[in-house]
């Protein structure tokens, strides 16, 4: 590689100096495009093709073993829009996600308030409640569906030892989806304790003890100082723990496999039956297009509030 | 400035070699082997492979693809060992691949990716989906070349995977329901020592049997099977699901009376409940009986601490039991070699010493006539009573209807209902109206594709 001498802008021709320009900026743009392309290639073949693949196969009728893919236009749409499994799905999709979401960030926080206190023994209680987000969700739900067995599982004797019936978790259409929560908030608590602890140490401790000489009590420090100064890490947790629980397949496959009688089969658990059991292609298509739609503005959403509450801090 | 250059060199040099190793990967991917030369490496090169039969010194090595893990999956393995042990022509590579619909769904991947096995076990209710796709390949030459007759086997079971004539399924791990007690609690509740013959007698039984943190009787979830058992249910109040032409009889008085007996045993008449683990609450005593699969029998024998008791199932106005399990096929696209090499493999899984070896160390039906009336049964059957209810049963019981085993997840969508049916307490017409209208919908590319696969 030439070096390039170093231009005069004063003593130079302009078209010279523009030549160079031009150079210089078309070496950059090949740089730019060398970094990114390997990442962009993995992209487009593992994320943007799929997708687009996708909404291809909505509009079609196919089982994956068929030679011909027979067009149907907008007829698995009709199907699924018109048939009440469909809404119910929906619903479960919502509360389960809500919940999750609710559950996952008040508990987070909470825990991790305790844990940014200085205990005797902290750092093995932050180890223990990380631990679950790094088990397998298989293994999980294996283990949580002897715990929940109302005869012989653990929280029935936890239950019975303050007097209290242990609910069919699992085979009750009321308490499935409560029981799948848990185990989901319980798994995945751990990584908000994490973010918000990071978070929480951000918070300038002069801020704290501005507050106190203002004679701030606890809870004000905590609604006035501490809460605002977590709101970009709520953001984050908000958009990770929603888009995630849209996402949970693990502990349902196992533990309810979306029954009994569809009280926990969620859209992605939908998806899958429709798409690897019925081998309906294109219904488990609409699904997804569902789902994307579903995921595609609620991050939009999340982060149009992210960037408006950012400007209002600056 | 030196420093800055080679540094910018080298980290261009490293994305560009990146770049072209990945360009490179992907231009290689549309030269890959067609299909059926991808099937899993023989070990002497394709070509050179002779055929299976006349010719001695060379081995042609196949892969079967199978659900049976634990002590089923020890049972299966057994098999294979025996298997490539007694000849040198042929070396068969066990691989487990899941539940029966793992193994289905990835066999459809495996079509689509070219990489398919020689044998593939598949369930009742998943073959005829790849017969319908013409993934299946047709059996009655292959097995005349390899010496099967078809009149060794129960023919029951192996009608069912026969369409217009030729065979395409054969039967392996076939089973039926069975009614299990646990004789311990019947004897506490001073019953006799036997099944009920009809489901009014239980129910007198039944409130006997109750006790704390005890049901009378279980039924398995949506999942593990429910609508297989509630077929036989249904037969024997005279209903069905669907006719075999595939039209759904949901709706049938008699289905909709079993639907509702169903749902009386868990919502009034509260001697059954609904187990998310059937099998571990038998042997655990959480239930005193249950109907469940015949391939169970010696699992479920060898960990219980009481002595199981099993019979035929319960009658109402009629005795119906169905079939079940699954059964060998070997894949359209293997090399003619392979598939006849499977098809060896088929004969030894199947013929009388196979299949008695099998059946003993499972419980599965003798799919073999022979095996049934060979002095190893027989004797097996003195000792073991119960694995000889479970054959003198199968006389008794019939194919099931097309719409729990020919409709795409029609097993599933009947289980969702009673699942509406026993835990809900949802009326019966309710609950089979919404599977009625699902089981038409899930039908309607099965029927278009059964015109055009058979006219």
């Amino acid at each position: 590689m030439a070096v390039v001498p170093t231009p005069n802008p004063n003593g130079m021709p302009q078209t010279a100096a523009w030549r160079t320009r031009f150079r210089r900026e078309w070496r950059e743009w090949l740089l730019f495009v060398l970094f990114v392309f390997p990442n962009l290639f993995l992209f487009g073949v593992f994320n943007y093709w799929p997708l687009v693949y996708n909404f291809y196969l909505s509009f079609v009728d196919w089982n994956f073993l068929r030679a011909d893919i027979l067009w149907v236009g907008f007829r698995n749409y009709e199907r699924v829009f018109t048939s009440n499994k469909f809404y119910e799905i929906l619903w479960n999709t919502v509360v389960f996600s809500v919940s999750s979401f609710i559950f996952t960030l008040i508990l987070g926080l909470a825990i991790a308030l305790l844990l940014n206190q200085r205990l005797q023994g902290r750092n093995l209680v932050r180890a223990v409640v990380f631990s679950p987000t790094m088990l397998s969700g298989a293994a999980i739900a294996v283990i949580w569906t002897y715990i929940f067995d109302p005869r012989y599982g653990l929280l029935s004797e936890i239950l019975g030892f303050v007097g209290l019936p242990s609910p069919n978790w699992l085979t009750s259409t009321f308490w499935a989806m409560p029981a799948l929560i848990i185990v989901y908030v319980w798994k995945n608590m751990g990584y908000s304790v994490i973010i918000f602890l990071a978070g929480l140490q951000t918070i300038s401790k002069d801020l704290y003890d501005a507050a106190r000489v203002d004679g701030a009590n606890a809870w004000e420090r905590f609604v006035h100082v501490t809460l605002p100064g977590l709101r970009p890490i709520v953001f984050f947790l908000s958009v990770t723990t929603v888009l995630q629980s849209f996402q949970a397949f693990d502990i349902i496959r196992v533990m309810t496999a979306g029954g009994p009688a569809n009280a926990t089969n969620t859209l992605i658990y939908h998806l899958y039956e429709l798409g690897f059991v019925s081998f309906n292609a294109g219904q488990a298509g609409v699904i997804a297009v569902v789902l994307f739609i579903i995921m595609f503005t609620l991050t939009v959403i999340q982060f149009r509030f992210m960037d408006q509450s950012d400007h209002g801090e600056r | 400035m030196n420093k800055l250059l080679t540094r910018r060199e080298l980290l261009k040099g490293a994305l560009a070699g990146g770049s072209f190793a990945l360009l490179a990967a992907c231009g290689a991917a549309p030269q890959a082997p067609p299909a059926p030369a991808a099937t899993p490496a023989p070990a002497a090169p394709a070509t050179e492979a002779p055929a299976v039969i006349g010719q001695t010194g060379s081995t042609v090595e196949i892969t079967y693809w199978g659900s049976f893990s634990g002590a089923l999956g020890e049972a299966e393995q057994a098999m294979v060992n025996n298997f490539n042990s007694s000849q040198s022509d042929v070396k068969l590579n066990y691989e487990y691949q899941g539940s029966y619909e793992e193994t289905a769904q990835k066999y459809a991947a495996a079509l689509r990716a070219g990489t398919i096995p020689d044998v593939v076990l598949l369930s009742d209710v998943w073959w005829f989906g790849f017969y319908l796709a013409e993934a299946i390949s047709p059996l009655d030459d292959l097995a005349a070349k390899a010496g099967i007759d078809f009149a060794d086997y129960e023919p029951v079971l192996l009608n069912e995977g026969v369409r217009k004539g030729v065979h395409y399924w054969i039967p392996f791990a076939r089973s039926t329901p069975l009614f299990y007690y646990n004789k311990e609690m019947w004897a506490e509740a001073g019953l006799p020592d036997r099944a009920p013959a009809t489901w009014a007698e239980f129910g007198e039984w039944a409130p006997k049997l109750m006790g704390d943190n005890r049901v009378a009787f279980s039924h398995p979830n949506g999942a593990s099977y429910v609508a297989w058992l509630f077929q036989g249910v249904t037969w024997q109040h005279g209903g069905r699901y669907s006719t075999p032409e595939f039209e759904m009889t949901m709706l049938d008085p008699n289905t909709v009376r079993a639907g509702e007996f169903y749902g009386a045993t868990t919502n009034t008449l509260k001697w059954a409940n609904l187990s998310a683990d059937l099998n571990q609450d038998f042997i655990g005593g959480a239930t005193a009986s249950m109907l469940a699969s015949t391939g169970g029998l010696a699992g479920i024998t060898k960990a219980a601490k009481f002595e199981v008791g099993v019979g035929f199932l319960p009658e109402e106005t009629n005795f119906g039991c169905p079939t079940g399990g699954s059964g060998l096929a070997i894949p359209s696209a293997a090399p003619d070699e392979k598939k006849l090499a499977a098809m060896q493999f088929i004969k030894f899984a199947t013929d009388e010493n196979g299949s008695s070896t099998w059946s003993r160390s499972t419980g599965y039906m003798p799919v073999n006539v022979k095996a049934v009336q060979s002095a190893d049964m027989q004797a097996f059957f003195a000792e073991n009573p119960n694995f000889r209810t479970a054959v003198e049963q199968l006389p008794k019981t019939r194919a099931q209807d097309a719409a729990r085993v020919f409709v795409p997840n029609g097993d599933q969508i009947i289980g969702r209902g009673l699942e509406r049916i026993l835990v809900n307490g949802e009326p019966a017409e309710r609950a089979f109206a919404v599977v009625n209208k699902e089981l038409e919908d899930a039908a309607e590319p099965v029927i278009r594709d059964l015109q055009a696969r058979e006219g």
